[in-house]
């Protein structure tokens, strides 16, 4: 496996620790499915995924994770309180065309728990990338330039946690890991983590 | 199977085409009592079945027909010009691939092309029944078909597939069957029609019944309200098509017999001369009754009033559902379509909702598309088995 891909995959050793087995999962931007394929597998979770595009969510029905085609917001607003034990919200945040915020709460009313997994913008290579270069940050996700990739709205370790300060969120597990996005970052995560997850409760 | 003698060899099928078929009458002699209460004493559905029922007897996949489809989906009759009316989706190596599954296709309850319908012959009057036929309902149709599938030794469907009303009755399947039907596949439908939607059929029903031709149902085979039924096609036709598509096809283009002043109530557009051929061609191949009845059972339809919520209407459900709507059909729009899978999901079942981008209408579910093809079949294809390569 390249090295791309293996930080691609990141996602999945974390959540996949941090999911019950036999929960029920619903996974904004699902993309083709891989995350919700694994967790069905290793933790027999009943899955739903959410994206806009037309060519993952028929990769999903490939693979035998059931996804619904179309508004993250639209898909919540049509479930009760409560009815998910997790949602997993996994680099989707900052690809988000409306309102983050809005999003967030609506998974913290939809899900028991929300899982969240991000880039940290503020990592210090990134901060070179921008600063002393004067370029575009590029990663393993987004790897493009500015004119080939999607409109996104870079967040970070501190921007995060202010977040889920002024919303009242109770955040109930971190991971931070390393620019290798693997490793744990024990210190001056807004620094020095490339890879941020969070465990969010109401 | 058979021992007749082998086909000349001009009639082999073209590669990845079924190649001719031909229609079979299952005749169910035990007594059919309709939701509405009548009863007939038996009653016959014309079918076409495609492939070879599996040893484990179940790999079959039913086709279910739209208001004005019939049981030739797929294949070619002999002499006919034109395939089924599926035969783009339906084949060896096709996205409903015939060398693996059974397929099989019945002319509704009610219809006209060879099924008992209103223009059957009732045996205790010798006519045929006309509106004394019982009402039909999509549930009706879907338990006809049901003993057919018995006939025929299915033990379960792998899949009941259908567009529009045919949609209906795939979610009914699931409903009505649920250990037998493992997966339901509907195309641009709804769990009940808008207002809008029982308004065109209304308008319908009343160009034929305003016809005097149609004689409150009694007239002989060959007559009939055929100017009603006529309009009636040609209307219904525009709402399975968009703007968009009609105006790409036609455009205020005009025919060249056109006169140039336009003075006149003659064909002028393109538009006009292709409505007035879907209605000609209408008459000849369809009942105006069956369309009164048809038009009703669609009407009718509806499982949230029928089971006190949707979501009551899905719990019997233990396959799979995939939904799919598209984008520019304002009959049954996507957000019908939508809300049948969140129902679905809200009810706990398997259920995924695609939508597909066109701009032909609700029509768009016949279309020839590779983006449909791999939908289809990455649902129909899939083993239970599971991969364990997460590489991405």
């Amino acid at each position: 496996m390249s090295q791309p891909a293996e930080k691609r995959t990141v996602d999945m050793r974390t959540i996949g620790a941090w999911v019950e087995p036999g929960s029920r999962v619903l996974d904004l931007g699902c993309g083709r499915g891989q995350l919700l394929d694994y967790l069905i597998q290793t933790k027999e979770v009943v899955a739903l995924g959410v994206d806009f595009d037309f060519a993952k969510v028929s990769e999903c029905v490939r693979r035998g994770v059931t996804a619904y085609q179309g508004d993250l917001l639209d898909c919540m607003r049509a479930f009760p309180d409560g009815h998910f034990d997790r949602v997993i919200c996994s680099r989707t945040l900052q690809e988000l065309q409306g309102d983050p915020a809005a999003v967030v709460n609506e998974a913290l009313r939809v899900g028991k728990s929300v899982t969240v997994g991000f880039i940290n913008h503020a990592f210090w290579k990134n901060r070179i990338a921008t600063l002393l270069h004067g370029r575009k940050v590029r990663n393993a996700l987004d790897p493009r330039a500015w004119h080939e990739s999607r409109p996104s709205n870079p967040l970070s370790v501190a921007d995060f946690e202010d977040f889920c300060a002024t919303q009242g969120i109770t955040i109930t597990r971190r991971a931070h890991l390393l620019g290798d996005w693997h490793s744990p970052c024990p210190f001056v995560p807004n620094l020095l983590a490339g890879y941020a997850l969070y465990d969010l409760k109401r | 199977m058979s021992a007749d003698p082998s086909p000349a060899p001009t009639a082999a099928p073209a590669a990845g085409e079924i190649g001719l078929v031909e229609a079979r009458d299952f005749h169910s002699r035990q007594p059919f009592a309709f939701e509405s209460g009548q009863t007939l004493p038996g009653f016959t559905l014309r079918y076409e079945t495609y492939g070879e029922l599996s040893p484990t007897r179940d790999n079959t996949i039913l086709i279910c027909h739209a208001l004005s489809g019939d049981h030739h989906c797929a294949g070619q009759h002999a002499g006919d010009r034109k395939p089924g009316w599926w035969n783009n989706l339906i084949g060896p190596g096709k996205a409903v691939d015939t060398r693996r599954f059974f397929v099989v296709c019945a002319n509704v309850l009610g219809g006209c092309v060879g099924s008992t319908g209103p223009s059957s012959v009732n045996p205790e009057t010798g006519q045929p029944y006309g509106v004394a036929f019982p009402f039909v309902t999509i549930r009706d149709m879907v338990r006809s078909q049901k003993l057919l599938l018995d006939h025929l030794g299915v033990a379960s469907l792998a899949a009941a597939i259908g567009g529009s009303m045919g949609g209906m009755q795939v979610l009914q399947w699931g409903i009505e069957y649920p250990l037998f039907t493992k997966r339901m596949l509907a195309m641009a439908t709804t769990a009940r029609e808008s207002a809008q939607a029982i308004a065109f059929n209304e308008v319908g029903r009343q160009a034929i019944m305003q016809d005097p031709a149609w004689n409150r149902g009694d007239y002989p085979r060959e007559g009939g309200p055929r100017v009603g039924l006529a309009i009636a096609r040609m209307m219904a036709h525009i709402t399975y098509l968009s703007d968009a598509s009609m105006d790409r096809k036609f455009g205020r283009r005009k025919k060249d017999t056109a006169d140039r002043t336009g003075n006149s109530f003659d064909v002028q557009f393109e538009v006009e001369s292709y409505l007035r051929h879907q209605g000609q061609s209408f008459i000849n191949r369809f009942d105006a009754n069956s369309y009164l009845y048809i038009t009703r059972a669609l009407d009718q339809f509806d499982l949230a009033a029928a089971y006190g919520s949707l979501e009551q209407a899905f719990a019997p459900v233990l396959g799979e559902t995939l939904v799919l709507g598209f984008t520019s059909d304002w009959l049954f729009p996507p957000e019908q379509n939508r809300a049948v899978a969140l129902a679905l999901l809200r009810a706990g079942k398997r259920a995924s909702y695609a939508e597909l981008d066109t701009d032909l209408g609700h029509d768009s579910f016949l279309l020839e598309s590779p983006e449909l093809y791999d939908l289809v079949r990455g649902f129909l294809e899939r083993s239970e088995k599971r991969v364990s390569d997460f590489s991405i």
